[in-house]
């Protein structure tokens, strides 16, 4: 992927891929070594340094050094995907490749094991299921399961991974809402999920302030 | 005229002397009047670094050979590890540094400019006097020392008898400080041979740092005359070799440490007889214990809780003293003010009384000087060091009264400081650092129950009946196994982790690693200085590298591979092999040459990118070594160490090296003459089995 670049930065990201030890400054420095010893051993002449600011989702934290960063032949950002194409949308010429493989949004259930938990679906029921997920959690995202496979609390998909529809019965019954489960609810609107396209929420107090501090701007004398 | 300041020789400092400024100090450093950095210089000796550990002993005390055959190192009556066993022997592991240093110190031994073209006189070469000189020398001032003795160094040289303070030891300090060209003149007392207020005309300050150098004698009927000594005059019979007149039957009056040292030399001069007698029972005898437990050693007998009351003579010979008993020593406030049962009284036998009950001043000097005087006591400042005449200075205990030697070199320090501060023109007030310094807390409960006991090692002396055969020094030094033992059980307080708080990410990684529940994260991580234990093994694991050490630079290891491991030779014939090994083996001699060995004080502290940074320096093998099971001095660090080796060995697998070139290595014993160079020998074997490294 990155053996015909002579110049290549490996960039980290310092906040959630730092905390899953995937993609901050250290894992970025790790690569970049990586990248440099396997350079040597096929004789390419090759630089390769890291660098990381604390996110790479808001352009704020970019500024100070995308100087630096432009100047190299290729960045290997190792923030999650966000970050890859945020970084991508502001580099001008010099590409942008994937530092590691983004899989899911999850919780650090014990140190070191991450747990997807939520897909962002933007349409939340969780609270009509005892607070838990059944469109990330439920390998078929069933919206009345749970379904045949069922086995002792288990997916048949894997003995490793819990049926979220049996956790959700036993929640509830604990809760004592379990009859909530019997109410008849209108079909899912999938268009707020990826099926509606790419999504951008904008959020209009801020918005609305933002774009009123511009106007004065412009008309106090133009952008700086 | 000389440049200005260009030879203002800048004290060496080891690695996060400026953080740890701005930190509580550890206990022992806070407890040492000097503030000598203790955890620093023990921890230099564990890395076998002892010319490191010799500079950052002298950078504050310059009598670091004296102090470390006599100090009563307060250090260790605060070291943290007593709430564990038993404390450090700091004074002993100073002195195993400094005999170590000994050539180095020599070489070192040089002539200073005299840039500052001013000069100044310093009258008394005691401790105070010897390192205000030394510091005024160091800043590039001309300097005389004015000595009334024939030689130098107070006390040191004229008191203290050479049973416990052996007169090279002493010299090798003084000549570091004459060789940087201060002039002395000995044989010279201020106010018979010169006069005060004529020096202080002469220089551009003066100092008096004259000590106490009368014993204070007792008012009691039949003192007068011969067989009854005095202390001072006594010891320096001792001290200078001339014989004191002494019988058979020796009485020393007095519970004091210079007590003990007046009975103790009495041994030694041939009286089988010693006494002691003093108002304070076993508890209250101001001497430490360790000379009380010595002296009875040496089979001195001590009478406790009597009060002297008569000197009984016959025919002006001394027959004894005659004592009442002693009910209570200290009042309700713990002040002094002994009460005496006068219907009990008893004779003490003896033929020679020497009464050793305290020290004063001799001020003559001051009789026809500028510097006022006040109920006997010379008037001063403490905030500036200044006497009432304003360019002469005091120090020392004609001041501060009776301490210790590192007391006086910590005021002789300040002394020099408001010297230079005077002569320069600058306020003094204000400008001289605190005494007083903020300090770890002791261990919690919690941490003490982690930390396995190792008992301090012993320091060895002569047997009783064979050392009060002679005056010469009757304690042993320790070995280099026994010093690399005992620096090991350092707990390295104060030197331990730092957040940069700018970097941390509260990602809770440190609070999960840390064996000692040191760090807590709130907003951000911040790590507990008094749980702390310097171990070493949160940093590596931080992902946000937001956490530093003190005492050592976490990136060091890294950034000096490719010059330790420096070219590769294409040709070479031997495996190239990174030992990165726990300082219990820092000392191992005989590891192969082409294995380069990197000592660390603990295998926590190696990183994934140091085992990565070997490798893509060249290493052909990169060994880990560490102590075997349940010796390690930390707990809970050979998972964590296991798991970083194996991690590396997949990404190794990555570029297709082979796992089996990065190893952990260990033995079951890490004493002296070790197992270490044999199992580097064995692993570069094994690496030259796998083949030399190829690079294109
Ligand atoms: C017997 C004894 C044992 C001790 N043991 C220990 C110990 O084990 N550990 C420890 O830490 N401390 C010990 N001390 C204390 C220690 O020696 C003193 O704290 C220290 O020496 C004080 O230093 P100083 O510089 O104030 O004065 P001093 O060491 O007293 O030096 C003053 C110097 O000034 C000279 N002087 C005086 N008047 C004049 C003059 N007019 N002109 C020229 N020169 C003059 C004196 O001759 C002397 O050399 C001991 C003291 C004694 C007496
Ligand atoms: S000078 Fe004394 S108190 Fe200071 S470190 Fe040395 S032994 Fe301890
Ligand atoms: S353990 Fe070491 S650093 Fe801590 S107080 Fe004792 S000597 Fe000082
Ligand atoms: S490991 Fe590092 S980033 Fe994580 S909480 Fe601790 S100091 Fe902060
Ligand atoms: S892991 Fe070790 S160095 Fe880090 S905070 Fe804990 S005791 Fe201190």
């Amino acid at each position: 992927m990155v053996k015909d670049f002579k110049k290549v930065l490996v960039f980290g990201c310092n906040t959630c891929v730092a905390i899953c030890h995937a993609g901050g400054e250290k894992e970025a420095e790790t690569i970049a070594t990586l990248i440099r010893m396997r350079a040597a051993q096929e004789g390419k002449q090759m630089t390769v340094n890291h660098l990381g600011v604390m996110r790479h989702c808001e352009p704020e934290y970019f500024e100070p050094v995308m100087d630096e960063v432009k100047k190299y032949d290729l960045v290997l950002s190792t923030a999650c995907g966000v970050g890859v194409n945020f970084l991508s949308d502001r580099t001008g010429t010099v590409p942008v490749y994937p530092g590691i493989n983004t899989s899911f949004y999850g919780a650090v259930e014990a140190p070191g094991v991450f747990k997807e938990l939520c897909a962002g679906c933007g349409d939340c029921i969780v609270h009509m299921t005892g607070g838990i997920c059944p469109v990330a959690r439920c390998a078929k995202t069933l919206m009345n399961g749970p379904c045949g496979g069922t086995n002792k609390g288990k997916c048949e998909i894997s003995r490793d991974v819990d049926c979220a529809w049996y956790l959700i019965v036993e929640r509830m019954t604990k809760l004592g809402t379990l009859d909530k489960l019997s109410a008849i609810i209108p079909p899912r609107n999938w268009s707020t999920a990826r099926d509606g396209g790419p999504r951008r929420i904008s959020m209009e107090h801020i918005r609305e302030f933002e774009e009123k501090e511009a106007a004065k701007t412009e008309t106090a004398g133009g952008k700086k | 005229m000389a440049p200005e300041d260009t030879c203002t020789a800048e004290p060496y400092r080891p690695y996060g002397a400026e953080i740890k400024e701005t930190r509580p100090y550890s206990p022992c450093r806070a407890a040492c009047p000097a503030h000598t950095d203790v955890q620093a210089y023990v921890g230099l000796i564990a890395q076998g670094k002892y010319t490191e550990a010799f500079e950052v002993i002298t950078s504050v005390n310059p009598i670091a050979s004296v102090c470390s055959m006599i100090c009563h190192h307060p250090c260790e009556q605060s070291c943290r590890r007593c709430g564990v066993d038993e404390p450090l022997a700091v004074r002993h592991l100073k002195r195993f540094a400094i005999e170590k240093s000994k050539d180095y110190r020599r070489a070192k031994r040089k002539l200073v400019q005299k840039t500052k073209g001013k000069s100044v006189g310093i009258i008394g070469s005691g401790p105070s006097g010897l390192t205000a000189a030394r510091d005024l020398a160091d800043l590039g001032y001309s300097v005389t020392l004015y000595e009334k003795h024939p030689v130098l160094g107070g006390m040191l040289a004229a008191a203290i008898p050479p049973y416990r303070l052996p007169r090279e030891v002493l010299k090798e300090d003084i000549d570091d400080i004459i060789s940087k060209g201060v002039e002395v003149k000995t044989n010279f007392e201020i106010g018979k041979d010169a006069k005060l207020d004529d020096l202080a005309k002469k220089h551009d300050a003066v100092l008096v740092a004259i000590g106490l150098s009368l014993s204070r004698s007792l008012n009691i009927p039949g003192v007068e005359g011969p067989g009854v000594l005095l202390a001072i005059p006594y010891l320096e019979d001792v001290a200078f070799g001339r014989k004191p007149a002494l019988g058979k039957k020796v009485l020393v009056i007095g519970g004091g440490n210079v007590a003990m040292d007046v009975a103790r030399s009495a041994r030694r001069l041939g009286v089988q007889n010693v006494e002691m007698v003093c108002l304070e029972n076993e508890q209250e005898i101001p001497a430490w214990k360790w000379e009380v437990d010595e002296a009875v050693e040496e089979a001195i007998k001590i009478n406790y809780r009597w009060g002297p009351k008569a000197v009984k003579r016959e025919n002006g010979k001394v027959l004894g003293l005659e004592v009442t008993k002693v009910l209570s020593v200290f009042d309700a406030n713990k002040r002094f003010a002994p009460t005496f049962d006068n219907n009990v009284t008893t004779l003490l036998e003896a033929d020679t009384i020497i009464i050793t009950i305290g020290q004063m001043s001799k001020n003559d000097l001051f009789d026809d000087s500028s510097v006022k005087m006040d109920k006997g006591r010379v008037t001063w400042n403490p905030a500036t060091q200044m006497s009432s005449s304003k360019n002469i200075f005091v120090a020392g205990e004609v001041v501060t009264g009776p301490g210790s030697a590192i007391a006086a070199v910590a005021n002789g320090r300040r002394a020099a400081l408001a010297m230079h501060l005077y002569i320069q023109g600058e306020t003094i007030e204000g400008r001289l650092p605190a005494q007083e310094k903020e300090t770890i807390a002791q261990m919690p409960s919690e941490v003490v129950e982690k930390i396995s006991k190792q008992p301090r090692m012993k320091i060895k002396h002569l047997a009783p009946e064979v050392r009060v055969k002679t005056m010469d020094h009757f304690e042993m030094g320790y070995s280099e196994a026994e010093a690399l033992e005992e620096a090991g059980r350092c707990r390295g307080c104060g030197g331990g982790a730092v957040v940069d708080q700018k970097k941390c990410m509260a990602c809770l990684t440190c609070m999960r690693v840390c064996p000692y529940g040191a760090p807590v994260v709130t907003s951000v991580s911040e790590i507990r200085p008094e749980y702390c234990q310097a171990c070493g093994l949160c940093a590596p694991e931080c992902p946000a590298q937001a956490i530093s050490m003190v005492s050592y630079d976490v990136k060091e290891i890294r950034n000096s591979l490719p010059t330790i491991i420096g070219k590769v030779d294409a040709d070479r014939q031997e495996p190239v092999i990174v030992a990165l090994m726990c300082t219990h083996h820092a000392k191992v001699i005989g590891v192969p040459n082409n294995v380069k060995a990197i000592p660390v004080h603990c295998t926590s502290r190696i990183d994934i990118l140091d085992m990565l940074k070997a490798f893509e320096s060249g290493a052909d093998g990169v060994a880990i070594i560490r102590c075997g099971s349940g010796t390690c001095k930390y707990r809970d660090i050979e998972p964590r160490v296991n798991a970083r080796v194996k991690r590396v060995q997949d990404l190794l697998g990555m570029l297709k090296i082979e796992s089996n070139r990065l190893e952990i290595l260990s033995a079951a014993s890490n004493n002296g003459g070790n197992p270490y160079s044999a199992l580097c020998a064995d692993f570069s074997e094994r690496v030259k089995k796998l083949g030399l490294r190829a690079r294109k």
